[in-house]
C-alpha cells in the first residue's frame, strides 16, 4: 500500500523504528504520512511492548518540509478549508510528540525544515549530525514558522528564536546543538552503532536512552562565522518591538561596523513576505508565553488565515517564485511592512467563521516537563 | 477573557513579558523543567539597588520608554501605563524607579512647567541623561502635603530663589532614588514672597552633577534597609540656602517676576493648591492597578496550587482531597477571586477616564482615583496574606513569592496619600454635593449619585437565589446603601454643627459614619464597572462566568459589611440568604477557577514555582 510504504516500520525487541520514506521528495509530509504517523505513535504508546521509537529519513534528508502542491490547489481554488484538515492532524502529531510519555530519539541525518521540524524538535532526543541543516523558512514563502515553531523557536536563548524565525537561517548540526534545539551530536559514521545500542532499551524511562547518547554525543566547535557567535547583536536587534525596528538596528549596527553577515541577515528580511514577517513575529512572541497546546491551536488559525487569502495571497506567490517557477522573485502584496497595521495582524490571530478550534486529546502521563505543555 | 481583564495593549506587554524572560538580567532560573524570572530578593540592599538600575538601562536600550513624555493623547498613555504594569508584575521596585523618573519627576515638568521646562528637560528625561526624583515629603509632614516646612525665597538682586530646611522636620524623607543615582529633583516647599506665604509650589534643583557628586548645600543621606521595595535608593535630603535660576520656579499655575512680584491667574489658594495637585491623579491611578496585578499574582499561585496539593482523606482509605475542594478553601480564596476581577474592571475603568480627562472631569477623577486607590490596595494586602496562608509553609519561602509580596507592596496602603486620609476625601466630596445639590435644589449629577434623583429602592424581602443574582437587586442594594449613608453622614454633621461644633470638628466625630459612606460608594462604583463590562458581552459563557464572578463580588461585600444589618438595610433571615448564596457561589466557581486565574494573562514564568509542578521543583535532581 503506497501510504503504508511512505513509512517504514521496524520492530527491533521494544524498540521501534521509523523511516520516512519519500527521498526523492526529500522525505516531505504528506497527509498520508501524518496520519500513519499519528496512528503509530498512539498505538506505542498503548503497548506496554513498546519502550522506545527512534524516527529517521530515507536518504540526504530527514524531511525537508510539508507536502506543499495538493495544499497550493486548495488555495488556488478558494478552497482553503480543505486544506484545514492536513494542518489539524500534523498539529496534533505535534501535540502528541511533544507530550509523549516514552522515550522517543529522532535521528536528523541531513535536512529538517519547515514540517520536518515539527515531527522531530519536540520530541525528547534529537539527534544531529555533520550533515545536519535545519531551518524554518516559512517566512521566504508567505507562510509562517508554525508546527509549534512558536514555541520552541521563542525558547532559545535571547532572542535567537526570532532569529531564526523571520530570516529562515540556516542551522548546521553544531548550531542546533549550541543553541538547545538538538540535543545530541553524533557524527553521522557512528549511527548505525547508536542505533544497535539504542535497540538494547529495555526500559521507557527516558534516563535510559539518556545515557546511551550521552556516551555517543560530541561536542564540535560552531564554525567561526556563525550567528551563534554574534549573540550579542542578535539580542540587540532581534529584541526591538517590531519587524521595522528591527530592520532599523540592524541597519543601524552595519553602519558602526559592515559586515556580510549583518547585511545578507537584513536582505533576508527585506526579502521576505512583509506580511509573513509581521504576524510571525508576533507568533513567536505570543508562544513565548504560552504552553505547546496554546501555541499549535493559536498557529493553526493563523495558518487557516494564511490560506484563506483574505489579507494577502502571498503563499500563493511565495510558493511560485520560490518552488515552482524559481524566479526567486516575489511580488509580495501588501508591498511593504508600513502598509500592514496592527488591527490587520490582530486578524490572524481571531478564530474563523466556521471553523472550529482545534481540540487536543487529553494526554495521561505528563512528564514533569511537558507539564509546560498541559492546556 | 485576558482581553478583557488586560483591556488594551496586550501586543506591548507581551512584548515587555519576552524582553525580561531573555535576558540574563532578570534572574532566570529553572525550577521542576520550567524557566521563572523574579528578583533575588535575598540580594543585599546595595545589589538590589545595582539591579534594578541595569534592568532600567536594558528596557531603556530597547526603547521601552520611547515617547513617554514627549508624545501625549490617549493611546500614548495607555501604553505607557501597560508597559509600567508589566514592571511591576515583575518586580515593584523597578516600576517604583520607572514611576517615580516618569510619572512624578517627568510628569511635573510636563503639567507643572511650561515650554522653557519642556524644551529643557523632557527629552533628557526620556533619554535619562537627566534622572529625575520628587521631593515632596518630609520627616514632619507626608499627607498634609501644605504643611510642609522647607522654605524659599527670592532674591531679585541675583535672580536667585533661595531654597532651605529650617529644622530637621523639614528634611525631604522617602524620597525614591535621592540616595544613590537622582540627578535631579522636583522640590515641592513654601514660598515666601515680600514677607507672604504664597503657599506650596514646586522647583526643580539640581542634587547631583554627571560624575555622581552630591552638589554643593545639598546632603544627602540614606533612608536605609525597609520590610520591602529594597531596589529602591530612598534617601533624605537638605538643603543648605541652595540657590537656584529663577527660570526653575514651574510656572504652569503661578510665576514669580524678575523683580520679584508675584503672579498667578488662580487668586484663590484653596483653588490653586488644587490645580496644583491635580497632575498628580496618575499616582493614584497606577498605584490602584498595580495593586490588582500584585493580588492576581498571589491568586493565580494560590489558586493553582489548590489544584495540585492534597491534604486529608474524607472517606477511609480514600485518597486525600484537593485544597481547593473544601468548602472552607474555596470560601477563603474564591470570594477575593471574585473581588480582584472586580477591582480589574474598576482600575481599567479609572485609566480609561484617567487618559481621557478633562478639566471637567478631574474633580471626579480626583474622587474615584481616591476611592479606589485605597479600596484596592488594602484588598491586595488582604490577599497576599489569605494567599501566603493558603499555601501554607511554601508561602514563607522567599523564592515563592506570595509572601515576599506582602512587604513589596505593603507601602502601597500609604503613599501617594494615606488611604484613611483619601477616604476621608470622598465623604467629603459626597457631603458637599448632597449640601450643594439640596441648597440649590438641583437634582444629582455626577460622582454617580444620580440614583438619588429617583424614589428610594425598596428590597424585597424575600430574597431568592435568584433575586440575589439579578443585577437590578444588586445594584438597589448598592445604591440604597449609598443613598442612607449620605443622609445619615451629613445629618449627623448638621446635628454636630447645630450644637455648636465646627464642620471639621464635626466630620472627624462622624468618621466612623464617613468611612461607611466612603466605602459604600467604592463598592458601588466598582460594581458598575463589572456591570459595564458585563453588558457588553455577547451571549455566552464568558459572559454567564462573569456574571457569576459580579454576584460573587456583590454577595460577598453584602456579607461582610456589617452595615447592612446595623442599618437594617437586610434582615436577618436576608443576611442568612447572603451567606447560603455565597457558598453556592463557591461551588459554582470553583470548575472554573482555573479558567479564571489563567486569564489574569501573567504568563507563567513570572508566577510561583508552587503553582506548577512543585514536586519536581523541589526535587533531589534540582538540587
Amino acid at each position: 500500500m503506497a501510504s503504508h510504504s511512505q513509512i517504514l516500520v521496524e520492530e527491533k525487541s521494544s524498540v521501534r523504528i521509523l523511516t520516512l520514506n519519500r527521498p526523492r521528495q526529500l522525505n516531505a509530509l504528506s497527509s498520508n504520512m501524518i496520519s500513519r504517523l499519528l496512528q503509530l505513535f498512539r498505538a506505542y504508546e498503548e503497548d506496554p511492548s513498546v519502550t522506545l521509537v527512534i524516527l529517521k529519513g530515507q536518504g540526504r534528508a530527514f524531511c525537508a518540509g510539508g507536502d506543499i502542491p495538493p495544499l497550493l490547489s486548495y488555495v488556488i481554488q478558494g478552497k482553503w478549508r480543505l486544506g484545514a484538515p492536513f494542518f489539524a492532524d500534523q498539529y496534533t502529531l505535534n501535540y502528541v510528540l511533544a507530550t509523549y510519555s516514552k522515550a522517543q530519539v529522532s535521528i536528523l541525518n541531513g535536512i529538517v525544515m519547515g514540517a520536518g521540524a515539527g515531527v522531530s524538535i519536540h520530541g525528547r532526543f534529537r539527534i544531529a549530525t555533520e550533515n545536519t541543516v535545519f531551518a524554518m523558512p516559512e517566512t521566504a514563502l508567505g507562510l509562517l514558522p508554525d508546527v509549534g515553531a512558536s514555541y520552541f523557536l521563542s525558547r532559545l536563548p535571547g532572542f535567537f528564536g526570532e532569529y531564526v524565525g523571520l530570516t529562515g537561517a540556516r542551522l548546521d548540526g553544531a548550531e542546533m546543538l549550541a543553541c538547545g534545539l538538538a540535543t545530541h551530536f553524533v557524527p553521522s559514521t557512528r549511527l548505525t552503532s547508536l542505533e544497535e545500542d539504542l535497540c538494547t532499551v529495555g526500559s521507557s524511562d527516558p534516563s535510559f536512552a539518556s545515557t546511551i547518547l550521552d556516551a555517543y554525543t560530541e561536542r564540535p566547535h560552531v564554525k567561526q562565522n556563525s550567528a551563534y557567535h554574534r549573540l550579542d547583536v542578535i539580542d540587540r536587534c532581534f529584541s526591538r518591538r517590531t519587524v521595522e525596528d528591527i530592520i532599523s538596528a540592524l541597519e543601524r549596527e552595519f553602519t558602526q561596523r559592515p559586515d556580510d553577515w549583518i547585511s545578507s541577515t537584513t536582505q533576508a528580511l527585506k526579502k521576505a513576505s512583509p506580511s509573513s514577517l509581521k504576524i510571525s513575529l508576533r507568533s513567536i512572541r505570543e508562544g513565548r508565553l504560552q504552553g505547546v497546546g496554546h501555541c499549535l491551536i493559536r498557529e493553526y488559525r493563523m495558518v487557516c488565515h494564511v490560506m484563506k487569502g483574505d489579507l494577502s495571497k502571498d503563499i500563493v506567490e511565495g510558493c511560485r517564485a520560490i518552488l515552482v517557477d524559481k524566479d526567486k522573485n516575489p511580488k509580495w502584496e501588501p508591498r511593504r511592512l508600513e502598509d500592514i497595521n496592527d488591527r490587520m495582524v490582530d486578524q490572524y490571530f481571531e478564530r474563523l467563521e466556521g471553523l472550529e478550534d482545534l481540540k487536543f486529546p487529553p494526554r495521561n502521563n505528563l512528564r514533569a516537563s511537558s507539564i509546560a505543555a498541559k492546556l | 477573557m485576558r482581553k478583557l481583564l488586560d483591556g488594551h495593549n496586550l501586543v506591548d506587554r507581551d512584548w515587555i513579558y519576552g524582553l525580561m524572560t531573555q535576558s540574563n538580567l532578570f534572574n532566570r532560573k529553572e525550577r521542576g523543567g520550567k524557566i521563572f524570572v523574579s528578583p533575588d530578593y535575598n540580594q543585599t540592599m546595595e545589589q538590589q539597588r545595582e539591579i534594578t538600575m541595569k534592568r532600567i538601562w536594558y528596557l531603556l536600550e530597547n526603547g521601552v520608554f520611547k515617547g513617554w513624555l514627549t508624545e501625549s493623547g490617549p493611546e500614548a498613555e495607555l501604553r505607557k501605563l501597560a508597559l509600567l504594569e508589566v514592571c511591576g508584575i515583575y518586580d515593584h521596585s523597578v516600576s517604583i524607579k520607572v514611576g517615580v523618573h516618569f510619572f512624578l519627576w517627568g510628569n511635573a515638568v510636563k503639567f507643572f512647567g511650561t515650554k522653557r521646562h519642556h524644551e529643557k528637560w523632557l527629552k533628557n528625561t526620556e533619554d535619562y541623561v537627566v534622572k529625575g526624583c520628587f521631593a515632596m515629603t518630609e520627616l514632619g509632614h507626608g499627607s498634609n502635603v501644605r504643611g510642609i516646612e522647607t522654605v524659599t525665597t527670592y532674591d531679585p538682586t541675583s535672580e536667585e530663589f533661595v531654597i532651605s530646611t529650617p529644622c530637621e522636620s523639614a528634611q525631604k524623607y522617602w524620597i525614591g532614588g535621592a540616595a544613590n543615582h537622582a540627578t535631579h529633583t522636583i522640590v515641592f516647599s513654601q514660598l515666601h514672597i515680600n514677607g507672604t506665604n504664597q503657599g506650596v509650589h514646586a522647583f526643580i534643583a539640581q542634587i547631583r552633577d554627571q560624575d555622581g557628586n552630591v552638589c554643593p548645600n545639598i546632603r544627602i543621606a540614606d533612608c536605609g534597609h525597609k520590610i520591602g521595595l529594597n531596589g529602591v535608593d530612598n534617601g533624605r535630603i537638605w538643603f543648605d540656602n541652595l540657590r537656584i535660576p529663577r527660570e526653575n520656579l514651574l510656572n504652569a499655575v503661578a510665576d514669580v517676576s524678575s523683580d520679584g512680584k508675584y503672579v498667578s491667574a488662580i487668586k484663590d489658594p484653596d483653588q490653586r493648591f488644587g490645580a496644583f495637585m491635580a497632575p498628580l491623579t496618575s499616582g493614584r491611578v497606577t498605584i490602584a492597578s498595580s495593586a490588582i496585578y500584585s493580588a492576581k499574582v498571589g491568586l493565580a499561585t494560590a489558586i493553582r496550587y489548590s489544584l495540585s496539593r492534597r491534604a486529608f482523606s474524607v472517606t477511609a482509605n480514600g485518597p486525600e482531597v484537593l485544597l481547593l475542594d473544601y468548602p472552607s478553601h474555596q470560601r477563603r480564596l474564591l470570594p477575593l477571586l471574585a473581588k480582584t476581577y472586580a477591582m480589574s474592571f474598576a482600575a481599567n475603568e479609572l485609566k480609561m477616564i484617567y487618559v481621557k480627562r478633562t478639566p471637567e472631569t478631574n474633580k471626579a477623577i480626583h474622587v474615584v482615583s481616591s476611592g479606589f486607590k485605597s479600596v484596592l490596595t488594602w484588598h491586595n494586602m488582604r490577599t497576599l496574606q489569605e494567599c501566603r496562608e493558603a499555601v501554607g509553609g511554601q508561602g514563607i519561602k522567599t523564592e515563592n513569592l506570595v509572601g515576599q509580596l506582602k512587604g513589596e507592596f505593603d507601602v502601597q496602603t500609604t503613599f501617594e496619600g494615606d488611604n484613611n486620609v483619601l477616604m476621608q476625601q470622598v465623604s467629603k466630596a459626597l457631603f458637599a454635593e448632597y449640601v450643594s445639590c439640596k441648597k440649590r435644589n438641583k437634582p444629582f449629577k455626577g460622582l454617580g449619585l444620580e440614583h438619588m434623583n429617583s424614589s428610594r429602592p425598596v428590597l424585597p424581602t424575600q430574597l431568592t437565589s435568584s433575586t440575589l443574582r439579578c443585577s437590578q437587586f444588586q445594584t438597589n442594594v448598592f445604591c440604597l446603601r449609598e443613598r442612607d449613608l449620605l443622609e445619615q453622614f451629613t445629618s449627623e454633621v448638621a446635628q454636630l454643627q447645630g450644637r455648636g461644633e465646627s464642620r471639621e470638628i464635626s466630620f472627624l466625630q462622624s468618621h466612623q459614619l464617613a468611612e461607611d459612606l466612603g466605602k459604600a460608594f467604592t463598592e458601588k462604583a466598582i460594581l458598575q464597572t463589572i456591570l459595564d463590562a458585563e453588558a457588553k458581552l455577547p451571549a455566552g459563557s464568558v459572559k454567564d462566568v462573569l456574571g457569576l464572578v459580579r454576584s460573587m463580588y456583590t454577595l460577598i461585600s453584602l456579607e461582610e459589611d456589617p452595615s447592612l444589618l446595623r442599618y437594617g438595610y437586610l434582615s436577618r433571615e436576608n443576611v442568612g440568604d447572603v451567606r447560603r448564596e455565597v457558598s453556592k457561589l463557591c461551588g459554582e466557581l470553583r470548575p472554573h477557577a482555573l479558567a479564571l486565574v489563567t486569564s489574569f494573562g501573567i504568563p507563567d514564568s513570572f508566577l510561583s514555582p508552587i503553582a506548577f509542578n512543585w514536586v519536581e521543583a523541589n526535587a533531589w535532581s534540582s538540587v
